[in-house]
Formats: structure tokens, sequence, C-alpha cells
């Protein structure tokens, strides 16, 4: 089955044609997937924020990653269930605009990356927290996650303006 | 002087016109801003009142916590202003007319009413009183996320 195959299918379900006629459920969902934003992408924003040296600098790193870490995991969750029904209302549309494909590629980018510093930095946060200056490779991490999401955020924003031409 | 009055000047002023004879990429420029501005308002909210129902960030003093995150809060303000009057300006007959758009205009004014009194006096507290604490964070949390479904159901009505 092909994407656009796909996308069709989507756009023909129940879910997709529920959405697109009701007057209330759109909305709502749109309404849902920015608070999802702000838990998840805001809350990471602070995270990285702090990596990088700009805000709550006595704020030990290992208690902000963890301490936060569940509430923007949840905001992820709502974001991305939120933003699947959104893609369903108008699959075949969205699946061959370019401004979509770029968000999408963002978000896997932003994904890699948050796997990367899990996999690399993560895990050991107690051996290098505590040294006076946070290591490059954790600060290109979340410089790269700012920009990252950053634009994603962007390209999501753009989708309407550019798919009505 | 009615508010259709009111509009009617804007939307037809100079600066109304000028905005107005933009290009279509100015308005989505202006919607990116007032989305980052929504962002950077709504994300520090969300961690004060985290802090508030002791849920994240519990071992930090919440005045430090509290003065760090709000110059963000302000500086989204200030860019939801800005973008907001350039959205707003040139096409103000077209949300005189619409609902929910008053709706949002009074739940701005009550969550910075909530802004500048509840929650500032609560997070200068070291050690505010616990349900207090709790329920300026639901005020303001629903307050401010009102805000931000009005602003999204806008476009729909």
């Amino acid at each position: 089955m092909s994407v656009l195959t796909f996308a069709e299918l989507l756009y023909d379900s129940e879910i997709g044609t529920a959405l697109r006629e009701s007057l209330f459920a759109f909305p709502i969902v749109e309404g849902t997937h920015l608070i999802g934003l702000a838990l998840s992408v805001g809350l990471l924003f602070f995270i990285d924020l702090r990596l990088v040296g700009i805000l709550f600098r006595n704020v030990p790193i290992p208690q902000i990653l963890q301490q936060l870490r569940p509430w923007l995991l949840g905001g992820f969750a709502v974001t991305m269930t939120t933003g699947a029904l959104l893609f369903a209302a108008a699959a075949p549309k969205l699946i061959v605009l370019p401004v979509f494909l770029w968000k999408l590629a963002f978000i896997v980018l932003a994904g890699l990356n948050a796997a990367w510093f899990e996999f690399k930095w993560g895990r050991d946060v107690q051996h290098w927290s505590h040294a006076s200056a946070v290591p490059a490779g954790v600060k290109f991490g979340a410089w790269s996650s700012l920009i990252l999401w950053s634009l994603v955020v962007i390209t999501g924003r753009l989708i309407p303006y550019l798919s009505y031409n | 002087m009615t508010s259709l009055e009111l509009f009617s000047a804007i939307q037809n002023s100079g600066l109304g016109v000028f905005i107005g004879k933009q290009d279509r990429m100015l308005w989505a420029v202006a919607q990116i801003i007032h989305i980052i501005g929504i962002i950077l308002v709504l994300a520090p909210i969300v961690l004060i009142s985290l802090r508030l129902f002791g849920a994240g960030l519990y071992q930090q003093e919440l005045p430090r916590l509290a003065y760090e995150s709000s110059r963000l809060i302000w500086l989204g303000f200030a860019l939801l202003a800005f973008s907001g009057l350039l959205i707003f300006i040139p096409a103000a007959l077209h949300y005189h007319d619409n609902p929910v758009f008053w709706i949002k205009l009074y739940l701005i004014a009550a969550a910075l009413f909530i802004q500048l009194t509840l929650y500032r006096v609560i997070t200068k507290l070291e050690k505010p009183n616990p349900w207090l604490a709790r329920l300026t964070a639901v005020f303001t949390l629903s307050l401010w996320f009102g805000v931000a479904f009005a602003g999204r159901f806008i476009g729909f009505v």
C-alpha cells in the first residue's frame, strides 16, 4: 500500500470524517494539540535552557531532568495523539505538502537527537553533572533540541498558510 | 462611541489599511510570533504550577523559580501583544462579529488580573499555604489554557 493510499484510507475513515464534519471536534483537538505543545516542547525548552546555562543555573541538572521527564513525556503523548487525529482529517492534502514533510523531518531529527542524548548522556547524568562545566556534547544536544523543536513549531504553524494556494 | 464604531475606526485607520495591504505571508509570520509568545507564557506557568502542586522541582525555592521564569512570561506577553495587534488591527470588524473573540478578551483580562494579584503574591512566598498554592495553580492554568483554547476556536466560528 502506498503512502497516498494510506492517507486516503485515513481521510475516509470514520474518525477522519467525524473530525472534518463536526463543528467542535476539530477546534477542540487543535486546542488540545496546543496545550500538549506547552507541556512537551515547553518543559523540554526549560531543560535545554538549563543545560546551555541560560536559566535555572542553581537547579541541579539531574533534578530538572528527572522531575520534568514524566510531565513532558505525557505532554508528547497528548501532542502526538492529537497530531495524528488532525493528520487523519486532512491526510491526502498534507502528505503531498512540502511544509508538512519538513515538519515531519524536523520531528524525526529532534527525536533522534533526544534518543542520542538519552543514550550518550542521560543515563549517566550523575557522572558529568557535578563537573564545573557542562560537557560540550550536552550543550550541542540542548541547542539542537531548541532549534529543531522551534522549526517543528514554525513549520507546523505555516501549514494552513501554505496549503490553500 | 460604540464598540462597533471603535473597531471600524481601528480597521479603517492609516495603520489598519497599511497592514491590510501587506502580503498574506506577513499574517503567517505574525501567527508564528503569536504561537512562540503563547509557548513562552504557557510553559513557565505549567512549570510553576507543577512546583505549586509539589509535583516538580519541589526542592527548589519557589520565589527564585518564579522570578527566573517571569522574564520568559513577560517576553511572551510582549510578543503576543505585538503579533496579536498585527493580526487584529486590519481585520477588527471581522473579529467584532465573532463571539469567541470577546470570550478570549474577557479570559485575557481575568488571566492578567490573577497573574498580577494572586499569582504574584503566592509565588513570592517561600512556603505558601499548600491549598492556596494549588488554588493559584488551578486558576492560573485554567485561565491561560482557556485563552489558548479560545484563540484556536476563533478561526472556526
